[in-house]
């Protein structure tokens, strides 16, 4: 059952990557964005990084619907275009053979059941016990949260510093 | 720019690279990558034109892209072998990837087009940083993993880096794009021997970053940005003429300079390990290079340009910027050579 359930979360990521690949306006693309990036987060949630998932997906998502906001209000069409027409269509195919090519390449084989294999053994040996990792950031890595910290305030203070106004 | 907005950028920019320097783990030497990208980004809009903002956003693109795959090399490294250390990368994609992704951050010739593009549109005192300060991290990571990098890739990179700098800076004008063109090919020479001799890479990119950061403030100090301004600098600062010849072949690789000491050693580690083609090939590619020094010099350096009497005098107005480390500059990049004896008995 939970095979099932991240094969087909994996599956719809996958979609969702191509979907925004091969947008046709960047309303859509940052829909699909976000839509991917939730699946992300429920594939990490069904693999029973409960805190991480939640985590992820309050602070990528909210990053992103910030920036989905925006591109929406940038956009000035009054009817954007969709997922319609050859061109689409074919970068579609075109994106979705890439992913499948790389995928042989990395992987060696087109099987989807290593895939599943694989992420599980993700998720018990290098992001497993994500709360006691949370917790380390509160004791003997708080060098590392301060630094992060740091990353993040010079992030928007140099976002302000490029985007306001001179003279 | 403001001091206060100075300070933290710069204290960042220092950071971002001291970080790398120092981590073993792969997420802080990552992260410290991140920290340089971000902190050079407003340096580079600083004048507020669409230019050093299109500069700007070709240079973030290209190392968030940059980033991304290394992120993902290391990522995929640690699922591979279950270790975060920075001093192997034992996976042979990951290895791959992380190779390709430090080239394009140093602007490796498949991934070089970003260099001359964003050097540019952007101020020369943010272009000296460009070229010297931010390449001194993904170096390090380079030179630590060295061991572990494929000989066949590097060794590619690094003859059409050579080529491509060579080649592509044969028809310019302006200053920047020859100076980015340079830099391309200095780190095919130090790309070829990283897995060779690691130790011999570092002394070629301190030896380039002490060359460039002179030609750059002498540059700086006239704010010469086309070979046809040289042809005035006679006029405006005469020692300077004397200074960028002799910076210019010291970065070509002429014997008596210090820019001979490089390439020597590298010419002298390819040929001990049979390796005649390579280094043929690099010397020949230098040669490229020299051309269009030679061109930088004959302009400045070797014609007086004919003009009207009443400009000729412009050297005896006093001068507004300063030149304090260009002599101390001027005396590394060129006069170096008696001591290399020294450099190798260190490395």
């Amino acid at each position: 059952m939970k095979m099932m359930v991240i094969f087909l979360l994996s599956l719809l990521l996958i979609v969702g990557f191509v979907a925004f690949a091969s947008k046709p306006s960047p309303v859509y693309g940052g829909l699909s964005l976000v839509a991917s990036g939730g699946l992300g987060c429920a594939i990490v949630v069904s693999l029973e990084n409960t805190f991480l998932g939640l985590v992820v997906f309050l602070v990528y998502l909210g990053g992103m619907l910030v920036v989905f906001g925006y591109t929406a209000a940038m956009a000035t069409e009054e009817y954007p275009e969709s997922w319609v027409g050859n061109a689409v269509a074919f970068g579609m195919l075109l994106f979705t053979l890439l992913v499948e090519l790389i995928w042989y390449f990395v992987s060696g084989e087109v099987e989807i059941v290593t895939a599943v294999e694989l992420f599980d053994s993700v998720g018990s040996f290098c992001v497993g016990r994500d709360y006691s990792g949370v917790s380390l950031l509160y004791g003997c890595g708080g060098w590392a949260l301060v630094l992060l910290g740091w990353i993040l305030f010079i992030t928007i203070y140099i976002v302000l510093e490029v985007v306001r106004g001179r003279d | 720019m403001s001091p206060y907005v100075m300070l933290i950028i710069s204290a960042s920019l220092l950071l971002g690279t001291s970080l790398t320097l120092l981590s073993n783990h792969w997420f802080t030497a990552w992260m410290g990558l991140e920290i340089n990208t971000l902190a050079i980004i407003p340096m580079m809009t600083y004048p507020n034109h669409s230019r050093a903002a299109e500069s700007a956003i070709k240079y973030f693109l290209t190392q968030a892209t940059a980033s991304m795959i290394m992120m993902f090399a290391i990522i995929y490294n640690a699922w591979m072998t279950n270790q975060w250390t920075l001093f192997q990368i034992s996976n042979q994609v990951a290895s791959t990837l992380m190779t390709l992704a430090l080239a394009t951050k140093l602007g490796l010739a498949p991934f070089h087009f970003w260099v001359p593009e964003v050097t540019q549109g952007i101020p020369l005192s943010s272009g000296m940083i460009l070229l010297t300060w931010q390449k001194v991290a993904p170096t390090s990571i380079m030179y630590q993993i060295s061991p572990s990098l494929n000989m066949k890739i590097l060794i590619t990179l690094a003859i059409l880096s050579t080529l491509l700098g060579g080649w592509g800076g044969l028809n310019q004008t302006h200053l920047r794009k020859i100076l980015a063109y340079s830099s391309i090919a200095h780190m095919g020479w130090m790309v070829i021997i990283i897995s060779i001799n690691p130790t011999m890479a570092l002394l070629n990119l301190l030896i380039y970053i002490s060359a460039t950061l002179t030609l750059f403030l002498s540059l700086n100090l006239t704010s010469t940005t086309k070979i046809k301004s040289l042809a005035n600098l006679w006029n405006k600062s005469t020692p300077m003429t004397l200074i960028i010849m002799l910076t210019l072949l010291s970065l070509g690789g002429l014997p008596p300079l210090t820019g001979f000491m490089p390439k020597w050693l590298i010419l002298q580690e390819l040929v001990a390990h049979n390796n005649i083609t390579m280094a043929m090939l690099m010397a020949f590619s230098a040669l490229l290079n020299l051309f269009f020094y030679m061109r930088i010099i004959y302009t400045s350096a070797l014609t007086i340009f004919p003009s009207t009497n009443n400009s000729k005098l412009q050297w005896c107005y006093p001068q507004t910027k300063k030149i304090t480390l260009i002599p101390l500059l001027t005396v590394i990049s060129s006069m170096l050579l008696p001591l290399s004896p020294l450099f190798i008995t260190l490395s």
